[in-house]
């Protein structure tokens, strides 16, 4: 008799969202956390959000997610990052109150129906047969489940360092899991080792703010969920930068750091260096910019984003008080680095579940990647998977130009990665059409389908997309004649002159006409929201890129409907290299967008494999 | 392996084994004849047709017995085994020269097909080897070249080609995009770490990339004039002696000449190699003013090639047509002055910068030569090897200097979608990205057995 229908292991971002959501799919689910109490927390910045992550955390939230709606809630300053860029680009993040976020998702996910929280450490799974069967927990209490999702975070042989001095740690002040490593190591899955680090927290009482420069939020904040009505800006963050003496502190103990001294094997993020990092390759930098953001509202605690570094204390005492505004600064807690095992790539399916043991799914950090917000998307894919997988039901698995998401998963999936994985605009071939504001257009269906979004919510959502289409297609048919009359008046609205009969779609297209300005009089708009009017205009601006864009997905999409048929000889297709063959015969790909994730698969080898197909018969 | 008929693949791509046979010399008879194998049962089929070659020796020529289906001897051959990966395709292969009667090669290829080995379609051996990353497409498309080379820059553009000059220049280019592309990213993606990339980097960069695009396009023109020759006109007045030198280029009497003005109312050309340059020299017809209407017509028709000609000779006659004007010589194309009839000339002399020629004696005529190789061949020799020379790259770099034309380095997110398809069109010159009607359009062009 099972004791539940999934066990979900870990309690953060990704432990959070996959336990909701298979909840709130119907399955039963125990999450086991080491402590109930440190469940949700942000241990590294009081942040969510920004550019690549914003667009993960709104299409969560699409999909029915929580963290957009928690960051709401807890978000004491709201920020559109890349704002002088196109929409495309743009990335929402939120100041979050730690306490407040994590207390708000400890009390709904423990809240929701058929979740039951149980703290303890996981030892072991159970196997039968190529399928796991529950979990063993440090006692040697057994939980019986025909499903399983680790998502144990930094904790899987996790060691801190600061300095010299080495212990072992999930986090700072956590102890963490020692046995489930080796565990998982002994039933054939191949671990890897990473390092992430985190900056020293200071007093905000024993900042001299006078010499520090304030950063406001947004004048017009706005919320990343659906679920939200508004959201207010109630505190400010400040910036500073480091002098050059900062150079000279960090080379004369250069040597101290376990970064730099090879106490620390595992690879770091290249994106978020640590400040020796950044000193020692970028000696021509002379400053670097430091962010000093509150970690709530209450909290005296803040946190200084972009000195990441496991250099001894005394060191980072000495960097500290070299900073303009921070010359006596109180250091609330130091600094540090954390090594961990995530799981090795090519390992997981596309599904998140392991292609070696049957009913166990993995997301967030042991996964290979980094931040909330990309543990938070893993998180709620593996909850619907799993919950999917029992009910016999397909998996949701967003492709590449639908999703960041898909992009996510196809990456930390399907290719190979050597440091910690963090979501990039640029990592999104298709980044135009995956903006912000078209997540709920791209996913809320899904979200629907499945149950997780209300029918009242995506009701609202379809007459909000409906509004724009009629405004679009109301500016697309207007046509315009250069006559004395419309001349004069688009040259007032507009500031160009009307030489040929134009739409005002082609009007508002132009770089040289201020595009919002001109929308704001126009009739077409009428009834649509600031927003909704900014949209359908990035969109016309985007028009001409778009079509492009089109084509590719369709490419894409008969792609995916093209079944490799089970006696096809990769052997007897003339022009494919021996690894292509190879990995063809092992991996078995069915379709031909699953041969295109295969490894060594190259564009000129699958349009090859097209092509052999294509002479078949197989399609048109 | 014998897939073929379970799997239902149609023919042409897969008729069972994947290790392929052909015949690599012409065919018909010869003195002798290679034929080779490639393919994983290579080894296994060399056991069965030529027993006492070891294949395990590999890169070492020896004389073996060759049998045929039944297991009789068919004659002697030499056999040379070349084990992966150290073969031109990079699999199992070996090679056998025997004599080249047609009966004893089919006879040898049949007793490969009834050992497991398939007929081999044009092209299939260097196919497998780009496959096999031994040479890349741009690689693959010089080793057709080289095989098709009839004259010394043919040769000579196609033997650098296959050397790597080409590539290497588009490989360069590809990384100059892609560290456009990385500013343009960084641009994008990091203003919470506090990283600005000015505008004013990005637009040299992109500025940078455009022009290296163009020099690589300005040299498809003479990659063009090398593969498929340069063209030549010769024009001038009527009665200048056009034909005669025509006739005397080509070395026959293509062109029918008489004494008569007017005689040649057509454009007429003929396909020749001075100092290893192809050039495709057209006569054409006299240029007057007046004439029946089939003439005006043939006049019509020699400024239209005149003004589509890589070079023109314009020839005005010493001599006959003493105080005429020099005829006008067409703008915008490369002109050799010439003053023909130079025996007729008493003591005249050409003007400075005319060459004076005479058919009759043949004076002048190596000079004009040597111009004429100079003209066309003394520009391909500047380009150093990197020429893009198919259409194919053409339309490749024409694609990527557009979507270049489009960045504006104030809106990088478009700017970067401009830039990856750039980066695109020059993986398909490279043959990183390639669809099968492209592969299938280069390798359709190559013999069986290369």
């Amino acid at each position: 008799m099972a004791d539940a229908d999934l066990v979900v292991v870990g309690g953060g971002h990704a432990g959070c969202e996959a336990a909701a959501a298979a909840a709130r799919l119907g399955v039963s689910v125990i999450l086991v956390t080491l402590h109930q109490s440190t469940m949700a927390q942000m241990p590294c910045n009081p942040a969510i959000g920004g550019i690549g992550k914003g667009h993960l955390v709104a299409e969560v939230d699409a999909l029915g997610g929580l963290q957009g709606w928690a960051a709401d809630r807890a978000g004491i300053q709201f920020r559109v990052l890349n704002r002088s860029r196109g929409p495309a680009v743009w990335g929402p993040r939120a100041q979050c109150d730690k306490v407040v976020y994590s207390r708000l998702l400890r009390r709904v996910v423990g809240g929701l129906r058929g979740v039951t929280v149980v703290e303890a450490e996981v030892g072991d799974l159970v196997v039968d047969g190529g399928r796991v069967r529950g979990v063993i927990l440090g006692g040697g209490r057994l939980l019986r489940a025909d499903a399983v999702i680790l998502t144990t975070g930094t904790f899987l042989g996790g060691v801190l360092h600061t300095g010299a001095l080495r212990r072992p740690g999930g986090r700072l002040g956590e102890q963490p899991s020692s046995t489930l490593g080796s565990a998982l190591a002994a039933r054939g899955i191949e671990l890897r080792r990473y390092k992430t680090g985190t900056p020293p927290r200071l007093s905000r009482q024993s900042l001299d703010l006078e010499k520090l420069e304030i950063q406001e939020g947004d004048a017009d904040p706005r919320p990343f969920s659906w679920r939200s009505r508004g959201v207010e800006n109630r505190s400010v963050c400040w910036l500073t930068r480091t002098p050059r003496k900062v150079q000279k502190i960090i080379a004369g103990n250069i040597h101290r750091s376990p970064l730099f001294s090879g106490t620390i094997e595992g690879v770091g993020p290249r994106y978020c260096p640590s400040i020796e990092d950044k000193v020692v390759r970028f000696p021509h930098h002379e400053r670097h910019t430091v962010f000093l953001e509150p970690e709530g509202l209450d909290s005296d605690s803040i946190y200084v984003n972009g000195l990441s570094t496991s250099l001894p204390t005394d060191v980072q005492d000495d960097v500290i008080h070299s900073i303009p505004g921070l010359e006596s600064a109180a250091v609330l807690q130091y600094g540090y680095a954390v090594e961990y095992d995530v799981v090795a790539p090519g390992q997981v399916a596309a599904n998140l579940e392991s292609r070696a043991l049957h009913g166990l799914f993995f997301a967030g950090q042991l996964l290979g990647t980094s931040g909330y917000e990309e543990a938070a998307g893993l998180g709620l894919l593996a909850g619907v998977n799993a919950a999917q997988g029992l009910r016999g039901a397909r998996p949701l698995a967003p492709a590449r130009e639908e999703a960041y998401l898909g992009v996510l998963v196809d990456d930390v999936t399907g290719r190979d990665h050597r440091e910690p994985y963090r979501m990039f605009t640029s990592r999104a071939e298709h980044r135009l059409v995956l903006g912000v504001d078209s997540a709920r257009e791209r996913l809320m269906e899904h979200g629907h389908r499945l149950g997780l979004v209300s029918e009242r919510a995506f009701h609202v959502e379809r007459e909000r997309w409906r509004r724009r289409e009629t405004a679009r297609a109301a500016l697309e048919e207007t046509r315009l004649n250069p006559d004395a009359a419309t001349r004069s008046a688009v040259r007032r609205a507009a500031a160009i002159d009307l030489t040929t009969p134009s739409s005002w779609a082609q009007i508002l297209r132009r770089q040289d006409v201020d595009a919002e300005a001109v929308a704001a009089g126009l009739g077409a708009f009428d009834g649509l929201s600031a927003e909704d009017r900014r949209i359908v205009i990035g969109r016309l601006r985007y028009d001409g890129y778009l079509a492009r864009h089109e084509r590719e997905r369709q490419r894409l999409h008969r792609l995916r409907h093209i079944p490799i048929p089970g006696d096809l000889d990769p052997g007897g297709v003339p022009g494919l290299s021996r690894e292509v063959v190879e990995a063809m015969a092992r991996d078995q790909p069915r379709t031909l967008a699953d041969a295109e994730r295969l490894p060594g698969m190259t564009p000129a080898a699958l349009a090859i494999i097209a092509g052999a197909l294509s002479r078949r018969g197989g399609f048109g | 392996m014998a897939t073929a008929s379970s799997s239902g693949l149609s023919s042409d791509l897969a008729g069972g084994a994947d290790t392929i046979v052909a015949r690599a010399t012409p065919a018909g008879r010869g003195a002798l004849a290679m034929i080779r194998i490639s393919g994983s049962a290579a080894a296994e089929i060399a056991g069965v047709v030529c027993p006492a070659a070891d294949f395990s020796s590999g890169w070492r020529a020896s004389l073996a017995a060759l049998l045929d289906s039944t297991g009789r001897v068919l004659d002697h051959g030499v056999v040379i085994p070349y084990p992966a990966p150290r073969s031109y395709t990079g699999e199992d292969m070996f090679e056998v020269t025997v004599h080249g009667a047609p009966y004893l090669v089919e006879g040898l290829i049949d007793a490969c097909v009834t050992a497991g080995a398939r007929r081999a379609q044009p092209g299939e051996f260097t196919r497998r080897a780009v496959a096999n990353g031994k040479l890349d497409l741009v690689q693959a498309e010089a080793i057709r070249d080289l095989v098709a080379a009839e004259t010394a820059w043919q040769l000579r553009n196609a033997r650098e080609q296959l050397a790597g000059a080409l590539s290497e220049a588009f490989g360069g280019l590809r990384k100059e995009l892609v560290d456009l592309l990385a500013a343009l990213e960084a641009s994008l993606d990091y203003e919470a770490q506090g990283v600005e990339v000015p505008q004013e980097d990005l637009a040299e960069k992109i500025a940078s990339c455009r022009g290296a695009v163009g020099r690589l396009v300005s040299t498809a023109g003479a990659g063009q004039r090398i593969r498929d020759g340069a063209g030549v006109v010769i024009l001038g007045p009527p009665n200048a002696g056009k034909s005669t030198l025509f006739n005397l280029l080509c070395g026959t009497e293509r062109a029918i000449v008489s004494p008569h003005p007017g005689t040649t109312r057509d454009v007429i050309e003929a396909e020749i190699d001075i100092d290893g340059v192809r050039m495709v020299l057209r006569d054409t017809a006299g240029l007057r003013a007046e004439g029946d209407r089939v003439e005006s017509e043939g006049h019509r028709r020699a400024v239209g090639a005149a003004a589509a000609a890589d070079l023109v000779i314009l020839m005005w006659p010493l001599g006959g047509a003493r105080g005429e004007d020099p005829p006008d010589a067409p703008s915008g194309v490369a002109v050799i002055p010439v003053r023909s009839k130079a025996d007729l000339g008493d003591h005249e002399t050409a003007p400075a910068g005319w060459l004076a020629v005479s058919c009759h004696t043949g004076q002048g005529i190596d000079r004009l030569r040597a111009r004429l190789a100079e003209a066309v061949a003394g520009e391909i020799s500047d380009l150093g090897g990197a020429v893009a020379i198919a259409a194919r790259h053409r339309r490749s770099l024409e694609c990527a200097a557009r979507d270049l034309d489009g960045c504006d380095p104030r809106h990088p997110e478009l700017a970067t979608e401009h830039v990856r398809w750039a980066v695109r069109s020059v993986d398909e010159l490279i043959g990183d990205i390639c669809t099968e009607d492209v592969l299938d359009a280069i390798y359709r062009d190559f013999c069986v057995g290369k």
